[in-house]
């Protein structure tokens, strides 16, 4: 049986998984795995299947999306605690942005399909991760709303 | 409550002279009214209080020697009977009897509780010192100050007749005059003893002491004998040396409850129980019950107990208080902080016998200066008054350097300088001129030793002309006016900097001044939004302030390029790295106002107290001085008023649309 102390202990550092009961975290722990990030590796690409969520563990990552004429913009970062690739928790969507590692990062990565899976069948873990993902969707949307106002333009 | 009566003046000025081979008559007299006397005796190397038959039990021509975990008794050069400090014994022992039953209990047909009736004895106690007398108050606030009193107590207390002693000496472990308890006993007293080489000055307290000095071989004392006596309690206090910091004592521990000393100091302590067992005013109890062989009666004692104990706070479910460090801060933060919510006062009284009779020298004054040490004095400031507080006059400075902060904000530093300006306080703003051009108002972003700078983004006419000035070029300066940062106001706290865009100019100043006296604070933070990274103002100061371990500095941008590997989103995702106590904490906010609204809104969902806020507010401004009504909002001029404002000064003007 493998142990999923180390990565249940990762979780609990986190503000997605930290209030999460002992048996979620159990099962987030054993439907996902611990992933490596170098600086600059490209995790999603925009407009791709929506494949696999992510709860950053350390490290930083940027949520980037092209512009025409403009190139890629970074439009919010990730940091320690918060996810990436919620798109996966529905099925048949694209990622909304392409996912950047800045720096030499970690993740618990899950597969969409198997989460997807899981949450169906899984009532208690469906309860649980439902609240966060909208929780940590509301706090981008909150977000963008004051990025759209340009405060610090003139 | 009980307390002796305080003396009148006219009898608080008589005194009377009694030899000191006479002060066998004190304790027959006192004895004559029935009274058993406590006093101070010698028993097992140590003088403790215990009953008193004649004089000749009382410890004269004995003096102690006392140091953490140190006491020694040792013969003294002279014959005075109260040449000592306090011994191990407190008088609780006799108010607050160590063991005491309070029921007993049956089993017959049925269950039957009855009370003992008290037995209390008709007790004198001869040689109560001020810290002593300090401690009989404290302990009559506990027991009989609330809503539920103690009858026990209160029937010895009454009972008791108090013969006080100024003490003539003290030891290494006395600190009374840091408790203000102490050297002199100031009341609550029967009859006042003041040890001289030849006898003793006697003042008396309530009638009852008056009927028994009267029965005395007394003389009235001579002038040198009662100069003697006020002498002797004033060497005592030069002997004793500067009181401990304890100002505040009690607000400081309370900011410490982490501090990594309570765990250092519990490696130390053994939990023996002597610091609460010989503290005078230390009252916890647990109940026991005896049961007869049979069950059908039992005993229920009330006994001394100490939060030193392992079981102390443990319940069913387990140990509130599991750890030894968990014990230790327990028993000296209600001794020194939360005594004062309860009580109303310290539960201290500096007698040291914490000190003394703690077999491994854990001083209590070294533990308060490790884990609460003093914040020196706060001075108020006050704004200095402006030079060329009227419109159209101005005071010229010399523009000494100019640098380019973003592509449209830069930083002048002006020297020649009236002095005014180098007294200004971060937050605070001129008026700044150029022939031909109006006067701006500009918020002064540093103070400089020898003159002040002015960022600003060149967005009119005056603003461009003097980001295109020249180094030597002169321009005409008001002020410093305005409100300032009060930053004494987060002495103690968490203090955090909340910055969007070019609103870090306003706060630059506050920031060095923070970081200038961090030790002042429990923790600095400067939270720093602005739309790109090539739009954040004073990057070298950001990168010497995040090198620096006086500030954490966290800085965001709303959007970046792929070069850019910093956090990007608004600065209000930044308060995610907020993890201490927000009710400590004291925020200084300034950008653009619904940047500002934002970051309000999610400190005070993080906890923090409304009246910790503080804004800068800007409006249109020509005067500067609250006289041409332009910056007016609802009741303040914010040029006079502020820029500076608390949030609750505001009120719902904040924020609203259209003021």
């Amino acid at each position: 049986m493998d142990d999923y102390t180390s990565v249940i202990a990762m979780l609990n550092h986190t503000w997605f998984g930290a209030e999460l009961s002992p048996e979620t975290q159990e099962r987030l722990a054993k439907l996902g795995e611990i992933q490596d990030f170098e600086a600059d590796e490209v995790i999603l690409h925009e407009g791709d299947d929506a494949r696999e969520m992510g709860i950053l563990i350390c490290g930083r990552l940027a949520l980037r999306t092209f512009v025409p004429e403009r190139g890629a913009v970074t439009i919010l970062s990730v940091e320690p605690g918060d996810i990436f690739g919620w798109s996966a928790v529905l099925a048949d969507t694209q990622a909304q942005s392409t996912v950047v590692a800045t720096e030499s990062s970690q993740a618990l990565v899950i597969e969409g399909t198997r989460l997807r899976a899981a949450l169906k069948e899984d009532h208690a873990l469906a309860a649980s991760l439902y609240p966060r993902v909208l929780k940590a969707v509301a706090r981008r949307l909150r977000a963008t709303r004051l990025q759209l106002l340009d405060l610090f333009a003139r | 409550m009980i307390t002796s009566p305080a003396p009148s003046p006219t009898a608080a000025a008589r005194q009377w002279f009694l030899a000191r081979g006479d002060l066998g008559a004190l304790v027959e007299a006192i004895r004559g009214t029935g009274r058993r006397v406590i006093g101070p005796t010698i028993r097992d190397g140590a003088i403790v209080y215990d009953e008193i038959q004649a004089a000749a039990d009382l410890p004269a021509g004995w003096r102690d020697q006392q140091s953490a975990g140190q006491y020694r008794l040792e013969r003294s050069t002279d014959e005075r009977t109260f040449g000592y400090s306090v011994g191990p014994t407190p008088w609780k022992r006799f108010t607050f009897p160590p063991n005491l039953p309070i029921a007993t209990a049956h089993r017959t047909n049925t269950v039957a509780f009855d009370q003992p009736v008290p037995d209390v004895p008709s007790l004198a106690f001869l040689g109560v010192r001020a810290c002593e007398i300090a401690a009989l108050g404290i302990q009559d606030r506990v027991f009989l100050g609330g809503q539920f009193t103690d009858e026990d107590f209160r029937a010895r207390r009454s009972a008791a007749f108090i013969v006080a002693v100024q003490c003539s000496t003290s030891s290494s472990t006395c600190f009374c005059t840091s408790m203000g308890t102490g050297p002199e006993v100031r009341g609550g007293y029967d009859i006042l003893l003041t040890e001289l080489d030849e006898g003793f000055v006697i003042q008396t307290g309530s009638p009852g002491g008056a009927a028994i000095v009267a029965e005395l071989p007394t003389r009235q004392p001579s002038h040198a004998e009662v100069g003697a006596a006020v002498d002797s309690v004033e060497a005592v206090r030069t002997q004793m040396g500067e009181p401990l910091p304890m100002a505040g004592i009690d607000e400081r521990l309370k900011l410490q409850l982490d501090h990594p000393r309570w765990a250092q100091v519990a490696e130390r302590c053994v939990e023996c129980g002597n610091c609460t067992m010989s503290c005078p005013t230390c009252f916890c109890t647990s109940v026991i019950e005896e049961s007869d062989m049979d069950g059908k009666s039992s005993r229920t004692e009330r006994q001394w107990d100490s939060c030193f104990d392992v079981a102390f706070a443990k319940v069913a479910g387990g140990d509130f208080r599991a750890r030894p460090r968990d014990r230790y801060r327990q028993w000296l933060t209600h001794k020194f902080s939360t005594w004062f919510d309860q009580f109303g006062s310290s539960g201290c009284v500096g007698c040291g016998r914490c000190i003394t009779w703690c077999p491994v020298r854990i001083d209590v004054r070294e533990e308060l200066a490790a884990i609460a040490p003093p914040i020196a004095p706060v001075v108020q400031p006050v704004a200095v008054e402006p030079v060329a507080a009227s419109p159209g006059t101005f005071s010229i400075a010399r523009l000494a350097s100019i640098k380019a902060e973003t592509e449209d904000t830069t930083t002048l530093s002006l020297t020649d300088v009236d002095p005014a300006f180098l007294g200004g306080r971060p937050g605070q703003f001129v008026m700044i001129a150029l022939p031909a051009f109006p006067a701006v108002p500009i918020s002064i972003s540093r103070f400089r030793s020898n003159g002040i700078d002015l960022t600003i983004r060149a967005v009119g006419a005056t603003s461009t002309a003097l980001v295109n000035l020249h180094p030597g070029a002169r321009v005409g300066l008001r002020g410093p006016l305005g409100t300032f940062w009060p930053i004494q106001e987060a002495y103690g706290r968490h203090a955090v900097v909340v910055a969007g865009g070019v609103g870090l100019s306003p706060l630059h100043g506050l920031v060095d001044a923070l970081v200038a006296n961090h030790d002042r604070f429990e923790s600095i933070s400067l939270f720093y939004g602005s739309r790109t990274p090539e739009e954040r103002l004073f990057r070298d100061d950001l990168a010497a302030w995040s090198a620096s371990k006086e500030i954490d500095v966290a800085v965001t941008v709303d959007r970046a390029g792929p070069e850019w590997k910093g956090r990007v989103g608004v600065v209000t995702t930044l308060f995610d790295m907020i993890s201490w106590d927000c009710t400590k904490v004291t925020a200084f906010v300034v950008g653009p106002e619904r940047m500002m609204q934002a970051s309000v809104q999610g400190l005070i969902s993080k906890g923090v107290p409304a009246d910790r806020i503080c804004v800068s507010m800007e409006r249109h401004m020509e005067c500067g001085i609250g006289l041409c009504g332009h910056c007016q909002m609802a009741g303040r001029f914010v040029c006079k008023d502020g820029p500076v404002f608390r949030l609750n000064d505001l009120g719902d003007m904040f924020n609203r649309e259209g003021i």
